[in-house]
């Protein structure tokens, strides 16, 4: 059996070593980054913004129990329903019992990764009951049976041909390049599920606590007819996604959105509160809240990393990531992928089976300053690989290693046997093939004969005392390695 | 009863009994530059996200002759600037509806089932015309959700939107397409 760990090596590797992958990603990010840019330029201080959504949210989660037990109530005063599920197993029977009661037989799904942690079309569809993704890019995804590429973008790596072949096939539509028309053809497609389906499923992007509201955020219009149109509403919803107050939203709706696409805000943010009421001519006759769990509270019990709890999905720690851009979404083989999946998952699933992921990561800490909530995300993979390493995780070849490395470190002695050795190795040639791997893919110039060390030293010498005139002493070129 | 409540609680409780480092307070600096005239900066945003603001009664009616199916919430500022319509939710080609207020900043709508005519009339249909007061114009969304807060607080409808344009997608190759599920075209009429 293949480990998550060598999967991700092997799919790593090729998807790098993919130029008409990177070439997908560059223009994608390129636009995004120029939106972000222009985004952000509308914020009198986008850095304060980012601490007054820290602040609230390092508020809520340090009293979430306060604020879940506030939101529930609210919730049934409004007229709807909450069920707590421990487990991603609870949350589906609990769905799949709601769809019982109801006689559902066709289900509308507006884009939610909660939905996608728990696998729910899976199980519905086990269940017989018809689950359509009805945002475009998740829509996509789901012709192609594919996992979403990018919690915000899921179809990021795919052009437009790519799209056009994949409806050409699956939904035996014509071909064409233009993206309008793709979009047409899905538009016209899903309006006939939307008008005969008797469920809606959403996520939320929110939950206020002092409402009783859930909060979503898109561009399509799918997830409002989601909630207007099917006779039961669905919301699934991490118990992380609270904020105390109804009003702030008026700073987490742009955050959000300019962290995420560069919008000043999304062309919809909806709030609901609750099942049609008897003033009101439409709505579901039901409104149910899962509030979910699925490990979060293992995470939250980590102090150190209870700031990961603060992420609203945005999906700028991805964009800006050296790897991510390199390895692509897929590589990494769970739901949230990037920076901050690679900080959660090993908390949310198996620390042993994921323990790989701290390492995808260069720690440049690109993705703790675009971090709209200043969530630590590159301490955070550091946290991480140093628990592998304390519950013993990791490679013992690769503990040998390192633990050669330090002793070597610690002797100015050792290390200078060890760089000449090194070196001559590296210049005759037979360690190439050693390297092989690793070369593969990227250039590997022969070390200079004169070591760092020695030409420091004569340096030194001429320049005692300091005559920059005297400095004839020629500079070897310093290959990184 | 399902005991996950409980579990789910206690854990939360035994988690927070070790206590998390607080982050750097924020300042009281104001975030967002002030906005000199609301109703103008409205229709700056407005118009940029190709929202269409219809200038005067006679544009207005040149508007209307486009749909031959037309749904209004039935209020009685839709009803004076549009007349009488009688064509459903689902097979109208335009939905007319007041709303709740305009978000300068933004150039957004704020609309709820008790604004404009329930969930569906401002969705579903494939053109969407609001009909606001000049007064209705806020400065931003600090002063919308006051607002909202003020008119609903403890009596909530059960859906809110905030309308910023007309229904999008970039999921193609970050390529903009207006429709993708909501109202291709999205307009505005100031009633006098």
């Amino acid at each position: 059996m293949t480990t998550a760990s060598e999967q991700f090596l092997r799919d790593a590797a090729t998807k790098t070593a993919d130029l008409r992958h990177r070439g997908v990603i560059q223009k994608n990010i390129a636009s995004y980054d120029a939106a972000v840019t222009r985004g952000k330029a509308r914020y009198a201080d986008w850095q304060n913004a980012r601490s007054q959504a820290a602040a609230i949210k390092w508020e809520t989660v340090n009293h979430l129990d306060r604020y879940l037990e506030q939101f529930e109530q609210n919730v049934l005063e409004n007229g709807g329903h909450v069920f707590w599920a421990e487990t991603a197993a609870d949350a589906r029977e609990h769905v799949l019992q709601l769809a019982r009661r109801h006689g559902v037989q066709k289900v509308v799904k507006s884009k939610s990764m909660t939905t996608e942690e728990i696998h729910l079309n899976e199980a519905l569809e086990m269940a017989g009951i018809h689950a359509v993704e009805t945002d475009l890019g998740e829509y996509i995804c789901q012709i192609r049976g594919e996992p979403p590429y990018h919690i915000v973008t899921p179809v990021m790596h795919l052009t437009k041909a790519d799209i056009a072949q994949t409806f050409q096939e699956k939904l035996g539509t014509p071909p064409t390049d233009s993206a309008e028309e793709l979009a047409m053809i899905a538009r016209a497609k899903l309006r006939r599920e939307f008008m005969t389906a008797d469920m809606g499923i959403t996520g939320a992007n929110f939950a206020v606590a002092d409402t009783g509201m859930i909060a979503i955020t898109e561009n399509e219009g799918n997830a409002r007819l989601s909630f207007s149109l099917p006779r039961v509403h669905i919301a699934i919803v991490g118990i992380e996604k609270l904020v105390p107050h109804f009003e702030d939203l008026a700073l987490f709706w742009p955050l959000l959105s300019t962290s995420g696409t560069g919008q000043a805000i999304t062309a919809y943010s909806s709030l609901i509160s609750g099942p049609r009421q008897a003033r009101e001519i439409d709505g579901p006759q039901e409104f149910h809240v899962i509030l979910l769990d699925n490990g979060r509270t293992r995470l939250l019990a980590d102090a150190e990393q209870r700031d990961a709890l603060h992420c609203i999905r945005c999906g700028a720690c991805l964009n800006v990531c050296p790897i991510y851009k390199n390895i692509g979404g897929h590589a990494y083989g769970t739901t949230y992928q990037g920076p901050i999946g690679s900080v959660i998952t090993p908390h949310l699933r198996d620390e042993r089976e994921w323990s790989h992921l701290p390492y995808a990561s260069s720690l440049c800490g690109a993705c703790t300053d675009v971090c709209p909530v200043r969530i630590d995300l590159h301490h955070h993979l550091l946290h991480n690989r140093r628990n592998a390493i304390q519950h013993k995780f990791d490679n013992p070849i690769q503990r040998l290693l390192f633990a050669t490395w330090l002793w070597t470190m610690q002797s100015s002695l050792r290390y200078t046997i060890v760089a000449k050795l090194g070196n001559l190795t590296l210049r005759l040639g037979f360690a190439q093939s050693l390297l092989k791997p690793w070369i593969a893919k990227r250039d590997f110039p022969t070390p200079p004969k004169e070591s760092f060390g020695k030409w420091w030293k004569k340096v030194e010498r001429a320049s005692r005392p300091f005559t920059p005139s005297k400095q004839t002493v020629e500079t070897p070129v310093l290959h990184d390695l | 009863m399902n005991p996950s409540r409980d579990n789910i609680l206690d854990r939360v409780r035994a988690a927070l009994r070790t206590k998390a480092h607080r982050p750097q307070a924020p300042t009281n600096a104001p975030i967002f530059p002030p906005i000199a005239n609301p109703e103008a900066r409205f229709r700056e945003e407005f118009t940029a996200l190709k929202g269409e603001v219809i200038e005067n009664a006679e544009k207005l009616s040149e508007f209307l002759r486009g749909f031959a199916k037309i749904a209004t919430d039935e209020s009685e500022l839709v009803s004076k600037a549009v007349g009488e319509t009688n064509a459903s939710v689902s097979e109208c080609e335009l939905g007319v509806t007041a709303c709740d207020c305009l978000v300068a900043r933004t150039g957004s709508i704020i609309v709820s089932t008790l604004s404009a005519g329930g969930r569906a009339l401002s969705v579903l249909p494939p053109a969407h015309l609001v009909v606001a007061r000049h007064e209705q114009v806020v400065p931003d969304l600090v002063a919308a959700m006051a607002l909202l807060r003020k008119r609903y607080d403890r009596h909530w409808p059960s859906a809110l939107s905030v309308i910023t344009g007309p229904s999008r997608t970039a999921d193609i190759e970050k390529i903009l397409v207006m429709g993708a599920h909501g109202p291709k075209r999205l307009a505005l009429y100031f009633a006098e």
